[in-house]
């Protein structure tokens, strides 16, 4: 294990290393974590939500729920897994709220570059087509790109379901992405 | 696809690996599906300028006030009964969920494994713990035992003198019994523990209270099993500071951080039950049990004036006065309870038992 730096905090403790740490007190550990996970965390929520400003807001809920959760929080899956099921909670409760269920994707963030924006917008049409379990299958692999077992263990499936359901959500996939039809989608 | 996401065990994967090199068609499909991964890619989102927000922060802060003042988290909750059980219920029932028995012996074979290889130590942890020089004391360890049993004219007295000397000599009752019937002698029935290095003395004084009518000493050396308990302590020890290591420096799978939290609360259990068996161990070498019967040198006594007499009228005639009201209290509450029953009963046979009655008197008129 690396010697602490100035900040107390060595970017090459782990995740778990942290949250014992900060179990025990350490603020600085609490901000490494941040640091760590709130792109990821953010761009959880931003690719599920049309406001940007919600994702904001439920990013950082995401962080309070972990503050409040410490106290009695036993280490018995990575930390990873741990924010994601947050996150996952939050936005089920989100959904809930706003009385739409599995809110589709419509109004979509902005694309970051503008010569990429179509290919964006393709993208998540394509995604948008599938059924909802294996586009959220889907999501977690690409884009949170955790493992099939933290799939399963955060969406309470077999692992082999999360495999079967995200092998069929890639070959739809490769369909919907197929360059013929977004020649079509463009001249329309 | 599970290869290409890296999800196959290593055999696995070079078997999926060496098809792949050959099958046209598995590696058009392996490069269609990379192809799409990397399209996703194309949706990105804007990077997030958040910082700490003012909830953030004050959650922080009082969460620091909230350990400043119980001095430090509860890292040790799960020690009470309660939270190590539903703890360990809480690690099982994820283990059940996860996987199947099978699935969860493949980390729980790599754990070991890796106790195995990191520690010779672990070699010898399952069977019997062979002590080592290092845990060995300098002298025998002997738990001690001692039964004494008085006879004193003098009872309270020598009751009052055994607090005392218990007191000088830093020892406590373990237990206590003092009988003392009203006709019959007074007996005291104590077990008191004694620092072992006060034994000796103690006896001495407490001999001096009554007339001794018998006296008896145990020794039973428990050095081995201090010994065997040093080693199976340290050995535990050792095991459970490698696998909090291995927690926090490796991230791999979960059902394997399961193992190891499976393993860690075991090992923390046993840490624990041998800790308690050292302690009383450690007592019982520290302290010596002196198991003292002090029975009173009893004289009956003849009460010249019988205040006793008095009270026994006066007992007599309360109780009379009482069996009397209990006596009307039960007439009342059997008319009560079976009157009403009576009533009814007499109402219906009343006729017939007064005509039955009438004939009979008629038969036993003479006839004219």
């Amino acid at each position: 294990m690396a010697a602490r730096g100035i900040t107390g905090i060595v970017s090459s403790l782990s995740d778990e290393a942290l949250i014992l740490d900060f179990q025990r007190g350490s603020r600085p550990a609490f901000e490494e974590l941040f640091a760590r996970y709130r792109e990821p965390l953010y761009g959880f929520f931003r690719r599920r939500l049309d406001n940007r400003e919600r994702a904001e807001d439920l990013m950082q809920e995401a962080f309070l729920a972990v503050i409040r959760a410490t106290v009695r929080h036993e280490p018995r899956a990575l930390v990873r897994t741990y924010l994601y099921g947050i996150a996952l909670k939050l936005l089920a409760t989100e959904r809930r709220k706003k009385s739409t269920k599995d809110a589709p994707l419509e109004a979509g963030p902005e694309p970051k570059v503008d010569d990429a924006s179509e290919d964006s917008v393709w993208v998540r049409q394509a995604i948008q087509k599938l059924d909802v379990p294996e586009r959220e299958i889907l999501m977690l692999r690409e884009y949170e790109q955790l493992s099939y077992s933290e799939i399963a263990e955060l969406l309470r499936l077999p692992v082999n379901t999360v495999r079967s359901r995200l092998f069929r959500s890639r070959m739809a996939l490769k369909n919907h992405l197929d360059p013929a039809g977004k020649m079509q989608n463009a001249h329309d | 696809m599970a290869y290409l996401d890296g999800e196959l065990a290593l055999d696995q994967a070079a078997t999926a690996a060496e098809h792949l090199e050959h099958c046209r068609e598995c590696q058009s499909l392996a490069a269609d599906l990379q192809s799409n991964s990397r399209s996703l890619m194309a949706w990105q989102i804007e990077p997030s300028d958040a910082t700490l927000t003012p909830g953030i922060i004050a959650a922080l802060e009082q969460r620091q006030r909230k350990l400043e003042r119980t001095g430090g988290l509860g890292r040790w909750t799960w020690r009470s009964k309660w939270a190590w059980g539903l703890a360990s219920a809480c690690v099982v029932v994820a283990a059940l969920v996860v996987g199947s028995l099978p699935r969860m012996t493949a980390p729980r074979a790599r754990l070991n494994s890796y106790l195995e290889t990191t520690s010779p130590v672990r070699q010898g942890r399952v069977s019997r713990a062979v002590p080592h020089d290092e845990f060995a004391p300098t002298k025998p360890m002997i738990a001690r035992t001692a039964n004494l049993t008085l006879a004193t004219k003098e009872f309270d007295k020598a009751r009052a003198g055994l607090e005392d000397i218990l007191k000088r000599h830093q020892g406590y009752i373990g237990q206590l019994n003092v009988s003392a019937p009203i006709g019959a002698p007074h007996t005291l029935d104590a077990t008191l523990q004694v620092p072992s290095d006060q034994r000796d003395a103690a006896i001495g004084e407490i001999k001096k209270l009554g007339r001794v009518e018998s006296e008896s000493q145990t020794g039973e050396e428990v050095t081995q099993q201090y010994v065997d308990l040093e080693a199976r302590l340290s050995n535990g020890r050792n095991t459970e500071q490698r696998l909090t290591d291995l927690l926090r420096q490796r991230t791999g799978k979960l059902s394997d951080v399961l193992a190891v939290e499976l393993e860690i609360d075991r090992v923390r259990g046993e840490i624990e039950q041998m800790e308690a068996e050292k302690k009383t161990l450690s007592n019982r070498v520290a302290f010596t049990a002196l198991n003292i019967k002090i029975t009173e040198d009893y004289r009956a006594q003849l009460r010249v004036t019988p205040d006793s007499m008095l009270g026994r009228f006066r007992n007599a005639a309360v109780e009379g006065y009482r069996s009397m009201l209990e006596g009307l209290t039960n007439v009342i509450l059997f008319l009560l309870s079976y009157g009403p029953s009576l009533l009814i009963w007499a109402a219906i046979l009343f006729l017939p038992a007064r005509l039955l009655w009438r004939k009979r008197r008629q038969l036993a008129r003479p006839t004219r």
